[in-house]
């Protein structure tokens, strides 16, 4: 993986970035080019990095070296909510939800990303059309919701923003094996209708490999492998040493 | 019982300056998770602007209005120049930095206007309105004091509730990171929480320094119990904080009018212990709640 040559076609490129927190780089000399309206899998380990790497993107770690370029634009060391505003929407992993704020708050949080003031009610009306569990609940308490209605929530609130792209760090962490299967379904329709641009970090590979077009292996903050999520999961010895299935 | 009327309409008056100091408080402490010790400095300080527009002006009402804008402002300014690089680091940075905002406001009044005592003019009079010939023990002041809190905090509940605005506070305040990726900008939503807490806290000082007169360290002893009032209400609580100051405005105001002014600060000392043990989160905190 060397230079990154930006095309139309890439929505998200990562290039040679190296972060951490202390001392030691918990990336090194990361580079993704993500397509358009394609699900890129990022796959690894505990501790491999994955999620320094959303974080690096969405602002929150500042690389100390590398790029990160959204369609032509230069996002580096830029302020995270500056990145959300220019159409990154960084799902977190786990206690995404504002639990004090009601359903309809946590979602009408996500539309003040738009620069268009009149689709914030579009956005809504569409998010209560897609996801009826959320129009059901739209009073309540966001943290009275399960964690399946949760990770929908927290989807849907990111989708308000009308994001370029989606980042999604461990949506099917804490789930049941029902539910991981509905989250990758809508991650897969998402694509597939909307055109969304998906960065999708996860530990359940197998299910993340089922959706996904496209797949890295992070290991201790490198990139070990980078092909087609169908090559990815063909290659034997890939799984049994870094993906566990 | 005529006694007791006036105790619990002179209580209520003050329990609602504490409320308003306590409400300032929260206001900061849900944002920032940082405690204001300037608040009674600044409170102080716009008094004294507050002070000599009336008397430049002839106008109270002049002078009320430009208090509040200049605790709106004073508050803002507070945190952008000298909160803003201490956030993020650990507590007690913030709190010296605003105890030293604090003495140097004080310093400041001292410097400007001198230490002595001046009286500070009330916005309607003080004497007991009458029903017939009975003393209600309750002024015209004391109506709008609690009105002016009230309408105040009612005001800021329904921007909170209804506006955007009031969206981006509540979500700084619950969970700014997630603001943040959500593209709140969190700096400006903080910077707002000061000054609405600034504009409180002046509201209280031009409410309350009719009755203690303006000096220096006149809203020193109204910090403390608004700080006090605060605290029983949970400190993340506003209603909590309203509730906090009707408490011990007017328990001070019983125990000062039937056992002695004396016993005032020990009795919002005992009012904090008795709080504190029964329930240490405070009376209305959401904080244990939050962490199960």
């Amino acid at each position: 993986m060397s230079n990154t040559v930006m095309t139309d076609t890439q929505a998200l490129a990562v290039e040679e970035i190296v972060a951490g927190y202390g001392g030691v780089p918990v990336l090194d000399g990361v580079s993704i080019a993500a397509k358009a309206g394609t699900i890129t899998a990022v796959l690894g380990a505990n501790g491999a990095g994955k999620t320094t790497l959303l974080r690096t993107i969405s602002g929150f770690v500042r690389p100390r070296h590398g790029r990160v370029l959204l369609g032509g634009t230069n996002l580096t060391r830029r302020h995270p909510e500056d990145i959300a505003r220019a159409g990154v929407a960084h799902v977190p992993e786990g206690q995404g939800v504002i639990t004090e704020l009601t359903v309809e708050e946590n979602l009408r949080l996500g539309a003040l990303a738009r620069r268009d003031r009149a689709g914030r009610a579009d956005a809504l009306n569409l998010a209560y059309r897609r996801f009826t569990v959320l129009s059901e609940r739209r009073r309540r308490a966001a943290g009275t919701l399960s964690g399946g209605e949760r990770q929908i929530l927290v989807i849907a609130r990111a989708l308000m923003a009308s994001p370029r792209v989606l980042l999604l760090d461990e949506p099917s962490l804490g789930l049941a094996p029902r539910m991981v299967a509905q989250v990758m379904d809508l991650i897969r329709q998402l694509r597939d209708d909307a055109g969304l641009t998906v960065l999708l970090v996860e530990q359940n590979a197998r299910s993340a490999l089922s959706i996904a077009d496209h797949g890295l292996v992070l290991n201790l903050g490198k990139v070990v492998a980078d092909a087609s999520a169908a090559e990815l999961a063909a290659d034997v010895s890939l799984r049994r040493h870094y993906l566990g299935f | 019982m005529q006694l007791f009327l006036e105790f619990t309409f002179s209580g209520i008056a003050f329990g609602m300056v504490y409320a308003a100091i306590a409400l300032s408080l929260v206001l900061i402490w849900r944002g920032t998770r940082i405690l204001n010790f300037s608040q009674g400095g600044m409170a102080m300080f716009t008094s004294y602007i507050a002070l000599i527009v009336i008397n430049h002006t002839g106008n109270y009402w002049v002078g009320f209005v430009v208090a509040l804008a200049c605790g709106l402002v004073l508050g803002a300014v507070v945190e952008r120049l000298f909160v803003r690089p201490v956030e993020n680091k650990p507590p007690l940075n913030a709190v010296i930095v605003t105890i030293g905002v604090l003495v140097v406001l004080e310093g400041l009044a001292g410097i400007i206007y001198g230490g002595q005592f001046r009286s500070f003019p009330p916005a309607f009079s003080l004497s007991g309105l009458k029903v017939g010939s009975t003393n209600l023990g309750v002024s015209r002041n004391d109506v709008f004091i609690a009105v002016a809190v009230l309408v105040v905090s009612l005001l800021l509940a329904l921007m909170f509730r209804y506006t955007t605005v009031g969206l981006r506070l509540r979500a700084t305040a619950f969970n700014s990171t997630v603001a943040r990726l959500l593209g709140v900008r969190i700096g400006r939503v903080l910077t707002l929480g000061w000054a609405l807490a600034g504009l409180i806290g002046a509201l209280a000082g031009v409410l309350v320094t009719p009755s203690t007169f303006l000096f220096p360290n006149s809203m020193d002893q109204i910090f403390v119990f608004g700080f006090t009032a605060a605290v029983i209400g949970g400190l993340d609580s506003p209603v909590g904080a309203i509730v906090g100051g009707l408490i011990l405005g007017l328990g001070l105001s019983y125990v000062g009018g039937y056992l002695g002014g004396d016993l005032i600060a020990l009795g919002s000392l005992a009012a904090l212990a008795l709080v504190l043990m029964i329930r240490p989160s405070g009376l209305f905190s959401t904080t244990s709640v939050r962490r199960v």
